[in-house]
């Protein structure tokens, strides 16, 4: 019930905020002109103006979870905003859990937001629309789920500016992960046991990447998109506990 | 201290400074605000009064000695809800409305969405919000601000309203309904507990006080026993004693404390006209100024001896 009633608040406030607004709102501009983009294309110009408008939406809804997500408790205590909350009858693992489910809220609704428009946008251009698309949609949003936790973690355990860093330092480091197979014949024994440990650690984020089996209609199996969905539920749920055991422990 | 609301006992707790320094905020305090009681928390900037309340609110961890509420050690949500607190210069979500943001912190103290309207209605009233209520409030004064804090903090009728510094911010307008509202609340049945700089307003409507410098408190007590430490003033004509102080028109003023009473008045020189003994005006503010003068010299005014 309290998690729900922060969950609440957290997501009005949230798609209320100007960056997210504003980030829409660019996403709309940007995503009017990659028909231009298609136009000048060599190649079929509906395939890259769909892959643009897929990416567009992975890149805004990330930044959005970061700026949201770094800004989301450290705000809050450093603007003084969770005292009146705190000293009600909601313990701290709530607060986070409720604000995380919040936010996470906010970024689905602005990720359907940008799905409706984009998918509506590529209809109107006589760009072919099928089922496919929606699920890269929402695994990005999966994807975008998981760095708002990410951001949310990171934010516990440094300052928000650090935070919105490491962050951005990580959505670079997960889609490098994807890579890391393809690296390993490069690597040594000692090298790949350190680059696996290393891999282990950050969100494989290459799992939630569908467009290109969308734009070019790859065979998808039912088995691996569970098996990514877990993963992304799981890694939300460990990076959630860590800010948890760290903002239990913070003297606002 | 069973009939205390608030009580400390023996609380020391340190800040994290930078890197492994620690900063001494609270030394062995012991406080203790009786229950339906108006308790004025005092003390010069940095002193711990926040420190204090933010421990008894549960925001800070990590003390030792024992702080407790309603007679139960501090940590049980349960006794959150009996508690009503207004932090120091109290910030807000900005992109919520005074009335949304109401009904969010309502329900988080466990009102109904049935009790909830006329919570608010009330509050409404009390601090002339009733106009804001679809207001966000990221477009609100300082004033207007510290009016929601005071506003939030009574919305579900606590049985303990912890204020700090309440008036910050204030018009003497709103200073003054502010007082209402406090005294209403009282009369209401509620305990108040609150730090405040501005010490007129703490005398208008305290009946208990405590002191607090450098994170010790160095007295506590009821107003009443501290106005009557003041000192007597004799006004007499006639024969004066040595010590006496001329005065208008041939009399004379003396002044001694109220303990020496009947052993001045049994001295007085022979054919000494009493004309009248009253008690010597305390001001709270001039009190807590030589109190905390007295320990460390804090506040020297520009040309005092130092």
């Amino acid at each position: 019930m309290i998690i729900t009633i922060v969950a609440g608040a957290t997501f009005r406030e949230a798609v209320r905020s100007r960056a997210f607004i504003g980030l829409l709102i660019i996403f709309a501009i940007c995503a009017l002109l990659s028909r231009i983009v298609g136009w000048v294309s060599s190649t079929d110009g509906h395939i890259v103006t769909t892959d643009l408008v897929l990416s567009l939406q992975s890149l805004i809804g990330v930044l959005v979870a970061v700026a949201t997500g770094t800004a989301l408790v450290q705000t809050e205590i450093q603007s003084r905003t969770l005292y009146t909350i705190l000293s009600r009858p909601v313990e701290r693992w709530q607060f986070v859990v409720g604000k995380f489910l919040g936010l996470a809220a906010a970024l689905a609704a602005g990720q359907a937001a940008m799905a409706l428009l984009g998918l509506a946008w590529l209809w109107v251009t006589g760009a072919e629309v099928h089922g496919w698309l929606l699920l890269a949609c929402a695994m990005t949003t999966l994807e975008v789920l998981v760095m708002a936790a990410v951001a949310l973690c990171w934010t516990a355990l440094s300052s928000p500016l650090l935070a919105a860093v490491l962050g951005l330092a990580t959505y670079a480091a997960g889609h490098a992960v994807a890579s890391l197979p393809d690296l390993m014949h490069h690597l040594k024994g000692g090298q790949q046991i350190v680059a696996v440990t290393l891999a282990s650690l950050i969100p494989n984020l290459g799992e939630f990447t569908y467009r290109n089996q969308a734009v070019y209609r790859l065979p998808l199996g039912l088995h691996d998109v569970l098996q990514h969905l877990l993963y992304g539920v799981a890694w939300c749920g460990l990076l959630v506990t860590i800010t948890v055991a760290v903002i239990r422990r913070k003297q606002l | 201290m069973t009939d205390s609301i608030v009580s400390f006992s023996g609380v020391t707790y340190a800040y994290r400074g930078d890197w492994l320094q620690r900063i001494q905020a609270l030394h062995a305090v012991d406080l203790a605000v009786p229950t339906g009681c108006a308790f004025g928390f005092l003390g010069a900037n940095g002193a711990g009064k926040s420190t204090s309340i933010k421990l008894a609110m549960g925001l800070l961890t990590g003390h030792q000695g024992d702080i407790r509420l309603f007679g139960q050690p501090i940590g049980s949500p349960a006794l959150r809800q009996r508690l009503g607190y207004l932090p120091e210069q109290p910030y807000f979500y900005e992109n919520l409305a005074v009335g949304e943001y109401l009904d969010y912190l309502g329900r988080l103290s466990g009102l109904e969405r049935s009790g909830l309207t006329a919570a608010k209605d009330r509050v409404y009233q009390l601090l002339d919000l009733g106009d804001l209520r679809g207001r966000k409030l990221g477009s609100f004064s300082k004033g207007m601000r510290q009016r929601f804090g005071l506003a939030q903090a009574i919305l579900h009728q606590p049985d303990l309203l912890v204020l700090d510094e309440p008036f910050s911010g204030l018009d003497p307008l709103w200073r003054a309904r502010f007082k209402d509202v406090m005294a209403l609340e009282r009369q209401r049945g509620a305990t108040l507990f609150f730090s405040s700089h501005i010490l007129s307003d703490v005398e208008d409507l305290c009946d208990h006080y405590a002191v607090i410098d450098h994170g010790r408190v160095l007295e506590q007590g009821r107003l009443a026993d501290l106005f009557g430490q003041a000192p007597l003033i004799l006004t007499a004509s006639g024969p004066a004693p040595a010590e006496a102080k001329p005065g208008a028109e041939g009399t004379w003023t003396l002044e001694f404390p109220e303990q020496e009473r009947a052993a001045r008045l049994a001295a007085l020189p022979t054919g000494a006209q009493v004309l009248r003994l009253e008690r010597h005006r305390l001001g709270l503010e001039d009190w807590f100024v030589a109190r905390i003068r007295d320990v460390h010299g804090a506040g020297k005014r520009l040309g005092d001896d130092v």
